[in-house]
C-alpha cells in the first residue's frame, strides 16, 4: 500500500488531492515561500484526523495543518515533501448562550462565527483584516490579532479549551469551561504554536457581548509625530479605546483610490479610533479623544454619524492590503511590534531604510499596541529588487528589536522569521522553547522547520534526568 | 562531589528560617538572579528538594512538601523597568503586590492583581495563577504576563515573551509559567501589562447580581458574599453614572473589596459561569462563600467535612473543587486538586524537561507531579 491509497481508503477519492496543479496550489500560503505539498487531505471528523496522523507517521511523512492559507509567514507550507491536512471541512458551530461560549470546528471562518452569533448579541472579538477568509484554527495556531485586540487582547484570551490530535494520534482536550483549569496551561502554549504541537480539531471559544453603543472617530494630522502623541495622550488620559489604527499618507492615498472611504489624502497620518460601551460612556470617551486630538493639532476630526459611515471607515482600514495588491505587482507585508512610545522613532528609521534601498514603503498599523505593518510595494521583475526587499526587511526587523520590540505582533514566525529568532532569544531561551516542542512532538512530525531555528535544542544544556523518573 | 552539608553551607543568601514555612535544612533569600542560578545548580547536583517561597499566602494550594531548601524570593525586590506610557512594568518576583499597586496607582495605573493581597508577592501570584476580582473586566493574570525570566530546576536562566503588549514571537513560556506552582523553575522576574486605573470608581449593592452583570455592560466585578451582592464600577464619571443608572440602583463612591474569607479550611469551587448559581446552592448552609459572578469561582470556607459530593458535581460540569487551605490531616486524607487533568503524561514530560532531577516543589501540581 501507499500513503495515497490508504488515505483514499479512509477518506474516499475526492478528499485526497495528488494532481500537480492541486499540489502547487497547496504548496504556498499568503507568504512568499513555496513548499512541497506531496498530498493534500480533507478530514471531516476528529477520528479521521487521528487516523491521518497515524498513517502519515507510518509512512514517515511530515504533517502540516492548514486552514485558509492566509498566513503570511509560510506557516502552512511543508518545507519538506509533506502531507497537508486542510481543516476547512470541519466547520461545526455549537453555541452555548448561557456561558457565552461556542465549540467550533477549526475550519469555521472567523467572520462567519461573528455573523452566526450576531443575532444573539455576541461576536468573536479577534478580527484580523483577513477575517472574511481566515479560519478559527488558523487564528488559534497563530494567536492572531486585529484592530479590536487593543482592548480585547489577541486570540489566546478568547480560547477556553482545545481538542487536539497529538503526534501519537491521540485526542486530548486541553483547558476547560471553568476558570483556571488544573495543571500547567497547555491550552495557552498550543495557542500561537503555529501547528507545531498538534492538529486542533475543535475549540471552545469565548463570545463577546456586542456593545450597546459605539463611537468611531476619524482624525488626521499633518505630522506623524502628532498622530503618535495623540495615541499616547488618549491612553494617558485613562482611555483604552476598542481600536486605535493609524495609516500613513501613501496608504491613505492607495485606500482612497481603491474604496473611497472618506480619508483625507493630504494628511501625513490618519488615525481611526473607536470606543464601545454604554452611550454615556462612549460620549465621554469620544469627547476625551477629540480633546487630545485637538491639542495635538488634528487637521480633521469627525465622529462617524451613523452605522453606514462607520462601516465605510472600517472598510477603508480593512481594505488596505487589497488596495496595495491592486496598485503594485508585488508586495511584502511585515509585522513587528515595538513599545508604543518608540513608534515615531521606529517609523522614521523604517522609512529611511526603504528610501536607502529605493523601495516604496507604506504603513498601516495597530498604533494602540505598537504593532507595525510596514508594507513594501515593488515589482519583482525589476532586476535585483527581491534581494533589496529582503535586505530592507531584515534591517527593519533589526531596528524594531533594537528599540525594545519583538519580531511579530500577530502574524507569527513560521519559516519567514525563524532565523531571526536569534535576534531576540539566546541559546538557553531557544532551548527551553525546543523542550516544550519536544514534549509534545519528539519526532517533529508536525510542521517541521517552523518557528525555532535549526539546532535550538542543545542537549548539552542542563542535567540528565534522574534514573527512574517518569518520562 | 562535595557533601550535601557543605553544599548547603555554600549556598548564597543564607537567612533565618521563615515563620510559617516547613522546616528545612537551609533557608536562602538570593539577592540576584545569578544567585538563584547558583542555588538551583547546586540543588539539582545534590538532589535537594527546594520549596520556593514568596509571601507565603498561597502555599495552601496543592500537595504538601518536605523541602531540604526553602528559597525565598524576598531578596528579589526591585522594580526593574517601569514604562507608564507603554503600559508595562517589569519587576522581580519578590516585589509585594501591595507595594507594586501602590506605586502604579501614583501614576494612575494598575496591574489588576488581587485587590487584598496581604503579603503576596508578584512572583507568587503568577506562580499560583491567581487573579483578582477584576478578572471579570480585565481577564485573568495569565493574560497580562508579557515576559518571564525563569530559573529552571537545573539552574538555567530562561527568558520567554517580551516587553511589548502584543507578541507572537515563539512558544508562550510566560503562559506556561503562570500557574506552574514553581514546578518548571523559579519565576525570577516578570513583565506585566497594565491598565489605566479608572478615574471614577463606585459600588452598587443589588439584589440580583446576574441581572446587574448584564445591565452594567462590563463592570469591574460582581461579587456575592453570603447573600449580599456588590457591583464594582469603574471608568469615566459618566461611565460609572451610566452603569449605575442601567442597573437602577444608587452608587456609593469608591471600592471596598471583600477581604479573604476567614476559616482554617477553604476551597475554591470552579464551574462554568452559568453554573455559578447552582454551585452556590450546592454549598452547605454552614459554609461562608464569596462568588465571582460572570467568572465562575466560589471560594468557600467551613468546617472540615465531607466534600466528595460537591467535588463530584463540580467535576461533572467541567469544573473542580480545589483545597486552598486546611490542616495537614486534611491534605493527608484528600487529594487537594481532585481528579487530575487528562493530559497528565504531557504535563509530566514538560516538567521533566525544565526540572530534570525534579527538585522544585515536587508533588505540588495535580497528579502528584
Ligand atoms: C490580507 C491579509 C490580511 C491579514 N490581516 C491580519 C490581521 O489583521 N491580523 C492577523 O493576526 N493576521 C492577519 N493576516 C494573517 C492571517 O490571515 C492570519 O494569520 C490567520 O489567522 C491565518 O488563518 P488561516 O486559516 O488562513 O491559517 P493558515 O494560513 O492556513 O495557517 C496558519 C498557521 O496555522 C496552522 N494551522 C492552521 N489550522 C490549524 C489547525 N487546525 N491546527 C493546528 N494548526 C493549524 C498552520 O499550520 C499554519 O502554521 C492577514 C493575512 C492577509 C492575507
Amino acid at each position: 500500500m501507499t500513503l495515497t491509497a490508504e488515505l483514499r481508503d479512509l477518506l474516499g477519492h475526492d478528499r485526497v488531492l495528488t494532481e500537480p496543479l492541486e499540489r502547487w496550489v497547496y504548496g504556498i500560503d499568503s507568504g512568499v515561500v513555496r513548499g512541497d505539498a506531496q498530498l493534500v487531505a480533507f478530514p471531516e471528523t476528529t477520528a479521521e484526523v487521528a487516523s491521518i496522523v497515524r498513517l502519515a507517521r507510518h509512512y514517515r511523512m511530515p504533517i502540516v495543518a492548514r486552514g485558509a492559507g492566509t498566513g503570511l509567514a509560510g506557516g502552512a507550507i511543508p518545507t519538506q515533501p509533506g502531507l497537508v491536512v486542510v481543516l476547512t471541512k470541519m466547520n461545526s458551530v455549537e453555541i452555548d448562550l448561557e456561558n457565552a461560549t461556542a465549540w467550533v470546528g477549526p475550519g469555521v471562518i472567523n467572520l462567519d462565527l461573528s455573523k452566526q452569533t450576531d443575532p444573539l448579541g455576541y461576536h468573536f472579538a479577534p478580527d484580523p483584516s483577513s477575517q472574511s477568509a481566515c479560519t478559527i484554527g488558523g487564528n488559534i495556531a497563530n494567536n492572531s490579532g486585529g484592530p479590536h485586540c487593543l482592548a480585547e487582547g489577541s486570540t489566546v484570551g478568547h480560547v477556553l479549551a482545545l481538542e487536539m490530535v497529538t503526534a501519537d494520534g491521540d485526542v486530548l482536550v486541553l483547558g476547560g469551561p471553568a476558570p483556571d483549569p488544573l495543571g500547567l496551561d497547555l491550552r495557552g502554549v498550543v495557542v500561537g504554536s503555529e501547528g507545531t504541537l498538534g492538529i486542533i480539531t475543535k475549540a471552545l471559544v469565548r463570545l463577546t457581548p456586542n456593545p450597546p453603543d459605539v463611537r468611531t472617530l476619524l482624525t488626521a494630522f499633518s505630522r506623524v509625530e502628532d498622530a503618535a502623541a495623540t495615541v499616547s495622550g488618549i491612553i494617558a488620559r485613562g482611555v483604552v479605546p476598542a481600536a486605535l489604527e493609524m495609516m500613513d499618507q501613501r496608504m491613505t492615498e492607495a485606500v482612497e483610490r481603491f474604496v473611497s472611504a472618506g480619508f483625507p489624502t493630504d494628511a501625513a497620518a490618519v488615525l481611526l479610533a473607536e470606543v464601545v460601551g454604554l452611550s454615556a460612556a462612549v460620549d465621554a470617551e469620544a469627547a476625551i479623544i477629540e480633546e487630545v486630538a485637538r491639542e495635538n493639532n488634528a487637521t480633521t476630526l469627525r465622529v462617524a454619524a451613523d452605522e453606514a459611515e462607520r462601516a465605510k471607515l472600517w472598510l477603508g482600514r480593512k481594505s488596505a492590503f487589497g488596495a496595495v495588491a491592486q496598485a503594485a505587482p508585488d508586495y511584502y507585508l511585515h509585522d513587528t511590534v515595538v513599545p508604543r512610545t518608540k513608534l515615531v522613532e521606529t517609523m522614521t528609521r523604517v522609512y529611511e531604510i526603504a528610501d536607502r534601498h529605493g523601495i516604496m514603503m507604506l504603513n498601516v498599523f495597530h498604533a494602540g499596541d505598537g504593532n507595525l505593518h510596514p508594507l513594501m510595494a515593488f515589482d519583482s521583475a525589476e532586476e535585483g529588487m527581491l534581494a533589496r526587499v529582503k535586505a530592507a526587511a531584515r534591517e527593519l526587523v533589526e531596528v524594531c528589536v533594537e528599540v525594545g520590540g519583538s519580531l511579530s505582533g500577530e502574524h507569527g514566525i513560521g519559516i519567514e522569521k525563524r532565523e531571526l529568532m536569534k535576534l531576540v532569544f539566546n541559546e538557553a531561551d531557544l532551548d527551553a522553547q525546543a523542550r516544550v516542542r519536544e514534549s509534545f512532538d519528539p519526532d517533529a512530525v508536525f510542521n517541521p522547520d517552523k518557528v525555532l531555528p535549526a539546532g535550538s535544542r542543545c542537549f548539552d544544556l542542563g542535567r540528565p534526568p534522574l534514573e527512574g523518573m517518569w518520562v | 562531589m562535595t557533601s550535601v552539608r557543605s553544599a548547603l553551607d555554600g549556598l548564597p543568601g543564607q537567612v533565618a528560617p521563615i515563620a510559617g514555612a516547613p522546616e528545612a535544612d537551609a533557608t536562602v533569600a538570593p539577592a540576584s538572579i545569578e544567585d538563584v542560578e547558583t542555588i538551583l545548580d547546586t540543588a539539582s547536583e545534590h538532589h535537594l528538594r527546594t520549596l520556593v517561597w514568596g509571601g507565603g499566602t498561597h502555599q495552601g494550594y496543592g500537595g504538601r512538601l518536605d523541602p531540604v531548601v526553602v528559597l525565598s524570593t524576598a531578596g528579589l525586590d526591585r522594580i526593574v523597568d517601569f514604562q507608564p506610557e507603554d503600559l508595562t512594568v517589569t519587576v522581580e518576583a519578590g516585589v509585594r503586590v501591595a507595594d507594586l499597586e501602590k506605586h502604579l496607582a501614583e501614576h494612575g495605573l494598575t496591574a489588576a492583581l488581587p485587590e487584598k493581597p496581604g503579603e503576596a508577592t508578584v512572583g507568587g501570584v503568577v506562580a499560583a495563577g491567581i487573579s483578582g476580582w477584576r478578572r471579570a473586566r480585565y481577564g485573568p493574570t495569565r493574560e497580562r504576563l508579557l515576559e518571564v525570566i525563569l530559573v529552571t530546576g537545573d539552574g538555567r536562566r530562561v527568558r520567554g515573551g517580551g516587553r511589548v503588549v502584543k507578541n507572537v514571537t515563539g512558544f508562550d513560556i510566560p503562559r506556561l509559567a503562570t500557574g506552574s506552582f514553581g514546578s518548571l523553575g523559579v519565576i525570577a522576574q516578570v513583565c506585566l501589562k497594565l491598565w489605566p486605573l479608572p478615574s471614577a470608581q463606585g459600588t452598587v449593592t443589588v439584589a440580583d447580581g446576574d441581572r446587574a452583570l448584564a445591565a452594567a455592560y462590563r463592570p469591574q466585578a460582581v461579587v456575592e458574599c453570603d447573600g449580599s451582592t456588590k457591583v464594582f464600577l469603574g471608568g469615566t464619571p459618566e461611565e460609572v453614572e451610566g452603569q449605575a443608572a442601567a442597573i437602577g440602583s444608587p452608587v456609593t463612591e469608591g471600592w471596598d473589596w471583600p477581604g479573604e474569607l476567614d476559616g482554617d479550611v477553604r476551597w475554591s469551587l470552579r464551574v462554568p459561569p452559568s453554573k455559578l448559581r447552582t454551585a452556590i446552592n450546592e454549598v452547605r448552609a454552614d459554609y461562608a462563600y464569596q462568588a465571582a459572578l460572570g467568572v465562575g469561582e466560589v471560594v468557600i470556607s467551613g468546617p472540615d467535612g465531607d466534600v466528595d459530593a460537591l467535588r463530584k458535581w463540580a467535576e461533572s460540569v467541567g469544573g473542580a473543587l480545589v483545597l486552598i487551605a486546611g490542616p495537614p490531616e486534611l491534605y493527608a486524607r484528600i487529594d487537594p486538586w481532585g481528579t487530575p487533568p487528562a493530559a497528565l503524561s504531557l504535563q509530566k514530560r514538560i516538567v521533566q524537561r525544565f526540572d530534570p532531577v525534579r527538585i522544585l516543589n515536587p508533588g505540588r501540581l495535580p497528579g502528584g507531579i
